[in-house]
């Protein structure tokens, strides 16, 4: 977050999830009205620690706000929110603010709503911003699939798997560090098929193992995820 | 705190130009922002071409006084030149005596890339001059300039400089020490920073940890940078919970992992892994 000034802590009215619309909307309100920086960023707290799925449209809003305290705050808010939030997040993606998509694809990743996997795809591949690469790599790893009839899931987890294998070839360290994190917890949806076990496996150990690699951690952090992923396997460990 | 890669653009790697094309644009010595740009590439490509360093010696003596009409002024071809040679490691060392000159330079700026880049190559030829500079105190060297925004000496370069060099000289500490009480927090945070390096103290490391919770975010964001730099692993936790950005916190922590040692490397990548 990028507020200037340190937010003083606030207390919060005790809302539960369960907190009727109208109590959700004073607090839409008092975001809509928050006249300075700090005032939006504690609105949007508040508003936030509801989780309430009526909330979401107006978390999504201030996504586009240019207020990265408040981005945060609004991130949380949705991630809390869950599955609720989705169709709400991907009906007003905006490709002409990039900032707002950036929060966005955060949010996404934090789900892990399937309806969110086009989203990760193109930002792990293509977003310009290190930061939204990265979130997105994580965000590929922890899908929720098992919902999911087996087809599908297959399908989803192999284009998870071919984004991140190709997140590896990334030009910034912190996304090829999330790329080995995102790798390890992906490896439970393929344990059972080999063939994707080996492409996993052999990502993690050119990561581990890249002589150019400029971070070591990223080679610690590979190595670390190929171990924990080698244990998963039947007959090993 | 160091200062980022002085990118033309944002995109990771710059423009997809090649090796070649870097080295071909660095010399054309009538385009200042062809030179600009290749610079930075072959800095942040880390390139190994016998002919970078060469060249970006040739590109550090470009330099004349300032003239601001003039687009990108010729001295950011130099200042981008001195901060690639810094990134180049063993190959750039035939370039240090090119980088202790331009530490000389009036240019403030340019002083300050050359400070960096000294400190990032480790150039124990360095640490004299570096101490010579700072050595007026903060009474003098790091006095307000007057009618600019800048202190007398680049200060916070040439403290960070001769933290990363590493010489705990007598002479070297009892110089840095009084930047401890500058009044300006950031200066205080590369003193303490250089201090932790070389002596090991861990009430500086203390001084660097009560910094992440400054009120402005400037200094919360330099104090990240500063105990990632010494690798301090005892602000692991601090530093999870510093208000700023994932980013910056993800720098400073992969800082703990490689510039420190201890038996909890596991935990800082769960905090790192956390952050993502």
């Amino acid at each position: 977050m990028v507020c200037s000034e340190t937010p003083k802590p606030m207390t919060i009215s005790p809302l539960t999830p369960a907190a009727d619309s109208a109590a959700v909307q004073v607090l839409v309100r008092a975001v809509e009205q928050a006249d300075s920086a700090l005032g939006l960023l504690q609105a949007t707290q508040a508003l936030a620690v509801v989780a309430h799925p009526e909330a979401a449209p107006c978390l999504v809003e201030v996504l586009g706000f240019n207020n990265p305290g408040a981005a945060v705050a609004a991130v949380d808010g949705l991630i809390a929110i869950g599955v609720p939030a989705v169709d709400t997040i991907l009906a007003n993606l905006d490709g002409n603010n990039y900032g707002a998509r950036a929060w966005a694809v955060r949010a996404l990743a934090g789900i892990g709503d399937v309806r969110g996997l086009d989203v990760l795809e193109d930002a792990l591949g293509a977003d310009i911003g290190p930061s939204v690469r990265r979130a997105a790599a994580r965000g590929l790893g922890q899908l929720q699939l098992h919902g999911l009839a087996e087809a599908q899931r297959l399908a989803a987890t192999e284009r998870c798997l071919e984004a991140l294998v190709a997140g590896c070839r990334d030009g910034e360290w912190v996304v090829r560090y999330a790329v080995a994190v995102g790798l390890e917890s992906l490896a439970p949806a393929v344990v059972a098929a080999p063939i994707q076990l080996q492409r996993l496996e052999l990502a993690l150990t050119g990561l581990s193992q890249n002589l150019a690699e400029e971070a070591p951690v990223v080679r610690l952090r590979a190595e670390q995820a190929r171990l924990r992923v080698q244990q998963l396997e039947p007959g090993r460990g | 705190m160091a200062d980022a890669d002085a990118s033309p653009n944002p995109v990771g790697n710059g423009d997809p130009i090649t090796e070649a094309e870097a080295l071909r644009r660095l010399r054309l010595t009538d385009d200042p922002s062809a030179q600009y740009y290749a610079a930075w590439w072959l800095g942040r490509n880390r390139s190994t071409h016998p002919e970078a360093v060469p060249l970006l010696q040739a590109a550090l003596r470009q330099r004349r006084p300032r003239d601001p009409g003039a687009g990108v002024e010729e001295n950011a071809v130099a200042r981008n030149a001195a901060r690639a040679l810094g990134k180049l490691g063993r190959s750039a060392e035939a370039a240090i005596p090119d980088l202790l000159d331009t530490l000389e330079d009036q240019d403030h700026g340019l002083r300050e890339a050359a400070a960096r880049s000294l400190g990032d190559l480790k150039a124990l030829a360095a640490v004299e001059p570096l101490r010579r500079r700072l050595a007026p105190g903060p009474a003098v060297a790091g006095a307000l300039q007057p009618g600019t925004p800048r202190l007398v000496e680049p200060c916070e370069a040439l403290l960070e400089a001769l933290g990363d060099i590493g010489v705990a000289d007598g002479e070297v500490l009892a110089v840095i020490r009084p930047f401890v009480d500058h009044e300006r927090p950031l200066i205080r945070s590369a003193a303490c920073r250089a201090l932790l390096q070389l002596t090991a103290e861990p009430h500086w490391g203390d001084h660097l940890v009560a910094l992440l919770q400054h009120q402005q975010l400037q200094v919360r964001r330099a104090a990240l940078m500063d105990l990632g730099a010494v690798g301090w692993r005892p602000a692991l936790h601090p530093i999870a919970r510093t208000l700023a950005e994932n980013s910056l916190k993800l720098i400073a922590l992969r800082g703990l992992v490689e510039q420190g040692a201890g038996h909890d490397t596991d935990a800082v990548l769960a905090a790192m892994d956390a952050l993502l």
